[in-house]
């Protein structure tokens, strides 16, 4: 016997018992399997197996019953779509029932049911219920094409369905325009597309409505009021004066969305009376959604945050209405804070001094904080009552309350940058409570201080003393602080303690430390003490700009944005909508369209470039003549040497550098201005005359450092084969471009102009833009630069077995031409999107022919990973992947970059094998052009090591 | 007394029917459906899903099913079979073509295990319409003839005019009433 007996049951089950009913001719009953079933899917049991028989239950004139077959079938219609499609004649019918509640409710249910195959069934449905007599139905049908066109957006446009909605918008009835309002903003914040633009036509029928609507009728109107441009002062007043009566609302979005509106339009209003007299009647409801819930607190705080931030004259009188309570929770509390810094000003700063000082006493940690930084940011951002703030946080001081002396020496740091040299009294204060200090960022602002004002405190390097024994174990900030600090204190006292201190500290920060900001802050110390101890002082001890409390401050163009979305969610967050929701599916399109879109952009502009590349240079008939010129005087000449120039170490060009710009962190600045002289310094190669103490290993590491550092011109043409003019120059990429960097040294007696520059052909198809040189006159004994920008011209391609050098000629009015020969270095052609997709780089060695694959060992030694990667990168060479092979213990790099090579560009493949063990490099590169191979080995060298 | 008025009721009371009008699309179902409940001809689109009205006549409830006929909806056509007591299967007599489709949806129907008790009208519909099949080419059409085990009739109708339906429905009830 089977056993499928096991599996036969008698039991029929719920279901089947659900069944049962529904499919019974006894009205009661059958509604009475429906609620059950409706019953079962809201716990949650999965009744979709019922969806036929329910659906079959729909066409009934029992609204209840109707109504609880509709809500089965949102649920489940998207389970069964297919038999969704046997619900579809019942809308149909409902959409034309004589009851407006009916056909409402089968516009609103259609709409719930997000099936694409019944989606086109209901489009006729929606068109007659838009134009319905009801405007209940009208006003539900609206909505319902808000929603079809979020699931079928090209239907709603063939149909017009927009143009409809636009239609509803002068409705008779306040609450069809209101909801055609919701349903078009929202159509327009899906779509992007310019759908709904407020006209000063719709603009009265939108005001009218807005006396009349529901709440929330009005919160949508008010919103797409104000994203409304007014067109004049005149045009922003009408819509103020009708708008203004909202702010008296109960609604407190309402409320905030009139605010909104006014802030909007107060841009434009001239009348300054007026302007005046709406502030004034925007503050009392404002002020009324702080008696609400604490939530509803939170919320109106956060967007009066940003209304004070834009125009704090709006409740400049109402700083008591945010003092905080002793019940008001911590959330409320803080933001009540930020405001109260705010509206903050010389007239109120002893009441709200009062009341931080009051908090400063109670028992939250993190609230005693706040207030005693919100003291600070008060004397920062109001000059008169500085000395009040001070005196309060001196007193507070006192209290010797751990956190609260730490607080209050970080916001004292922050005071004497903005009024230096004025309460410099308190540092003795300060002082004492050295031991008391463990926060890092109260030591570092203590260290700041001490660094700072060295020369007036007596011990200051015992002070500083005591923190250094700890060095090692500080954090990152307070080591940062202390390396600056002991530089400063050397500086202002060089005498022998400090010395000791600064090489302790300095050799312990270049050697010990892992953290690269604090090694390279020393390093820099360390080179500038080195190189010149007055520059240094000028760089360490210089005037720091004076400094704003704008720590909380949004950019103007973000406040701007967010005041627009006052009462929503972005106004709460202070971000972007973009920032924290993510649109439907209808942006992940938008992009993808636009993404193809920028790539085609890309092409006309390389065709233009290379259009622009035939430019004035010179005449084909210069170009045939040169060779044989070039040659015969080559053979006449001094014989050339066919290798390039070794390179010799000669000072880098100096080059115009904007004064770094000025920043309100004075640590950076003191950082940026070490840079700046760092790059612009000459070599150490003669270490300048040192004083006593500062030893000489100082010099090694930078060394290093300018070796790494840019592009050196190499000397071209000596004085004495030129006549008395030297050249130096190399072919550089700057800014996506190469270009010629030259510098001539006249040492002739006489001045020297009329430069003018020609290339003979070269591999790369290089020429200079414009022939004339544009260096002006260079006067006896002296120099001059010039960057020539070059271009690359199909013509000035050389033939395959030409030499991979560059030939030059530059003439003068005064000497005549001078010939030289010139490197083609491979990075001046390397395009910065070279980089291509692991993959792809696989694809392609794969696919070049064998013939086409160039090896040849090289006798260097490759450099630290990290550098050699930051350097190819920089010469838009760019390292695919690192492998190690463990078999022949040897190290793999495989590399890429694009050299636009003229007509096609050249996508570059290398790999490049190295051992630990053995000195020397192989390298292998493949492309489509092997005579690029030397170039690429001529490279290497620089790059690698 | 109680006992005997419900036995009375039950004679005299309206019994009820259970039936389906099925067929290809652009049939009549709809129409007649309509035609039967309020006697009158109503302007009708593509049934897409299902109408369902109680038509009461001669003391019986039918309560009419008329499902779509499009080949999309055919499939959930089984969805409405059980405790069906007739099929009223509509053919569109002028379209010729489409006889031998209709035939085939036709047997497709009579093979059905929950329809097998079911009574089968057929109604040769569009009478009125110019070159439409007789009723006994409509019968021969769909191989009427083939059935032998069950019972059913064949009329031919104008849904338009109003003719043929009754009869059709005459005959239904009695048959139902001889069953009971």
């Amino acid at each position: 016997m089977s056993d499928s007996k096991y599996f036969a049951t008698t039991k029929k089950g719920e279901i089947h018992e659900f069944k049962e009913d529904l499919r019974s001719l006894d009205r009661s009953k059958k509604k009475e399997a429906v609620k059950k079933v409706i019953a079962a899917m809201t716990v949650g049991k999965d009744v979709s197996m019922l969806f036929p028989d329910v659906v079959n239950c729909m066409q009934t004139d029992d609204l209840e019953l109707k109504k609880l077959v509709y809500l089965y079938l949102i649920n489940y219609a998207k389970t069964q779509p297919d038999l969704a499609i046997m619900g579809v004649n019942t809308f149909v019918k409902d959409s034309q029932d004589p009851n407006p509640l009916i056909r409402a409710l089968a516009v609103r249910t259609m709409g719930c049911i997000r099936v694409d195959k019944i989606t086109e069934y209901l489009c006729d449905p929606l068109q007659r219920c838009l134009k319905d007599d009801d405007p209940y139905v009208r006003k539900t049908a609206a909505v319902c094409v808000a929603k079809l066109y979020d699931i079928n957006s090209e239907l709603v446009e063939d149909r017009g369905f927009l143009d409809i909605l636009k239609d509803l918008l002068a409705d008779s009835n306040p609450m069809v325009v209101a909801n055609a309002v919701a349903a078009l903003s929202e159509i327009h914040e899906v779509s992007g597309k310019d759908v709904f633009q407020i006209t000063s036509n719709s603009l009265f029928k939108l005001l009218r409505a807005l006396n009349e609507c529901t709440e929330w009728g009005q919160v949508f109107i008010l919103d797409s009021l104000a994203a409304y441009q007014a067109k004049d002062s005149k045009d922003a007043e009408s819509i103020v004066e009708r708008v203004s009566p909202r702010l008296q609302h109960a609604n407190c979005a309402v409320v905030l969305s009139a605010v909104k509106v006014i802030m909007k339009q107060l841009d434009l209003i001239q009348d300054d009376a007026l302007v005046r007299q709406l502030q004034k009647k925007m503050a009392p409801p404002l002020v009324t959604l702080l008696s609400a819930e604490p939530e509803i607190q939170y919320v109106a705080l956060r967007n009066i945050n940003l209304i004070v931030q834009k125009a704090p004259q709006i409740l400049s009188h109402e700083v008591k209405v945010f003092f905080c309570k002793y019940n008001d929770p911590i959330y409320v509390k803080m933001e009540k804070l930020e405001i109260m810094i705010r509206l903050a000003s010389d007239k109120n700063i002893d009441q709200v001094l009062l009341e931080f000082k009051e908090y400063a006493t109670e028992v939250d940690v993190d609230f005693v904080r706040r207030a005693v930084r919100a003291i600070g940011r008060c004397a920062v951002s109001i000059e008169k009552a500085a000395e009040r703030c001070i005196n309060v946080l001196l007193e507070l001081i006192q209290t010797k309350v751990n956190y609260v002396v730490q607080e209050a020496i970080i916001v004292i740091k922050d005071i004497f940058r903005r009024y230096p040299n004025r309460y410099e009294s308190i540092i003795a204060t300060l002082c004492e409570n050295l031991d008391t200090l463990d926060e890092p960022e109260a030591k570092a602002s203590m260290i700041w201080i001490i660094g700072e004002y060295a020369e007036r405190i007596d011990n200051a390097d015992e002070l500083l003393e005591q923190f250094l024994e700890t060095f090692p174990e500080e954090t990152a900030l307070v080591q940062l602080q202390l390396v600056t600090a002991a530089v400063k204190l050397f500086l202002k006292k060089p005498t022998e303690k400090p010395q000791q201190m600064i090489q302790l500290v300095l050799t312990y920060a270049t050697q010990e430390t892992d953290n690269p900001d604090l090694r390279d802050r020393a390093y820099i110390y360390w080179r500038l003490l080195s190189t010149d101890p007055d520059a240094a002082k000028e760089v360490v001890l210089a005037e720091k700009p004076v400094i704003m409390d704008n720590t909380t401050s949004l950019e103007p163009s973000l406040l701007t944005l967010l005041l627009g979305q006052l009462g929503n969610l972005a106004s709460v967050y202070h971000k972007p909508p973009e920032a924290f929701v993510t649109r439907s599916r209808m942006a992940v399109q938008r992009a993808e369209d636009l993404a193809p879109a920028s790539f085609e952009e890309e092409g006309p502009i390389s065709a233009g470039a290379s259009e622009a590349m035939p430019g004035p240079v010179a005449g084909p008939e210069v170009q045939s003549h040169q060779p044989d010129l070039l040659g015969d005087l080559l053979d006449v000449g001094e014989p050339t040497p066919p290798a390039p120039v070794a390179p010799t170490p000669t000072p880098p060009q100096p080059t115009a550098r904007p004064p770094a710009p000025p920043t309100s962190n004075g640590n950076l600045q003191e950082l940026l201005g070490g840079l700046d002289i760092n790059a612009g310094a000459p070599p150490p190669a003669p270490v300048a005359p040192q004083q006593a103490g500062q030893a000489d290993p100082f010099g090694s590491p930078a060394v290093r450092q300018d070796q790494a550092g840019g592009s050196s011109l190499r000397q071209l043409l000596t004085a004495d084969r030129g006549k008395g003019l030297s050249i130096f120059g190399t072919v550089a990429r700057v800014g996506g471009q190469p270009v010629y960097q030259l510098r001539f040294q006249n040492e002739t007696a006489q001045p020297l102009d009329g430069f003018m520059i020609q290339f003979n052909k070269n591999t790369f198809g290089l020429a200079p833009a414009n022939q004339a040189v544009n260096v002006g006159v260079i006067g006896p004994r002296s120099s001059g630069s010039a960057s020539v920008p070059l271009v690359q011209n199909p013509a000035m391609v050389s033939p395959a077995q030409a030499p991979p050098t560059l030939q030059v000629a530059i003439r003068n009015n005064q000497l005549g031409v001078a010939y030289f020969n010139d490197s083609l270095p491979l990075p001046a052609i390397l395009v910065e999107d070279g980089k291509i997709e692991g993959s792809v780089f696989v694809g392609s060695w794969k696919s070049l022919p064998e013939a086409n694959e160039v090896t040849q060992q090289l006798p260097i030694n490759i450099g630290s990973l990290e550098s050699v990667r930051a350097r190819l990168a920089a010469a838009n060479l760019f390292v695919m992947a690192h492998k190690q092979v463990a078999q022949t213990n040897e190290e793999v790099l495989y590399i890429t970059g694009k050299a636009a090579t003229v007509d096609t560009p050249t996508q570059l493949l290398l790999e490049v094998r190295y051992s630990k063990a053995i000195p020397g490099i192989k390298a292998f590169t493949k492309s489509t052009r092997p005579d690029l191979a030397p170039f690429v080995f001529e490279a290497l060298p620089a790059l690698l090591t | 007394m109680g006992l005997w008025m419900s036995r009375l009721l039950s004679m005299f009371g309206d019994k009820e029917a259970r039936i389906l009008v099925l067929g290809l699309d652009n049939a009549g179902k709809t129409t007649i459906l309509y035609r039967l409940q309020v006697g009158e001809v109503v302007a009708t689109i593509p049934t897409i899903g299902f109408n369902v009205e109680t038509v009461t006549y001669k003391n019986i409830k039918f309560q009419v099913w008329d499902l779509g006929g499009q080949t999309s909806i055919r499939p959930y056509w089984r969805c409405y079979y059980p405790n069906t007591q007739a099929i009223i299967y509509v053919v569109d007599s002028s379209d010729t073509e489409r006889i031998s489709t209709s035939r085939d949806e036709f047997h497709a129907i009579l093979e059905e295990d929950e329809l097998k008790n079911a009574l089968i009208l057929v109604y040769a519909n569009k009478q009125d319409v110019a070159g439409a099949l007789s009723e006994a080419q409509v019968a021969e059409g769909l191989g009427l003839s083939d059935i032998k085990s069950r019972d059913w009739s064949i009329f031919k109708t104008s849904a338009i005019k109003g003719e043929g339906l009754f009869e059709g429905l005459d005959w239904l009830s009695n048959m139902l009433k001889n069953r009971r």
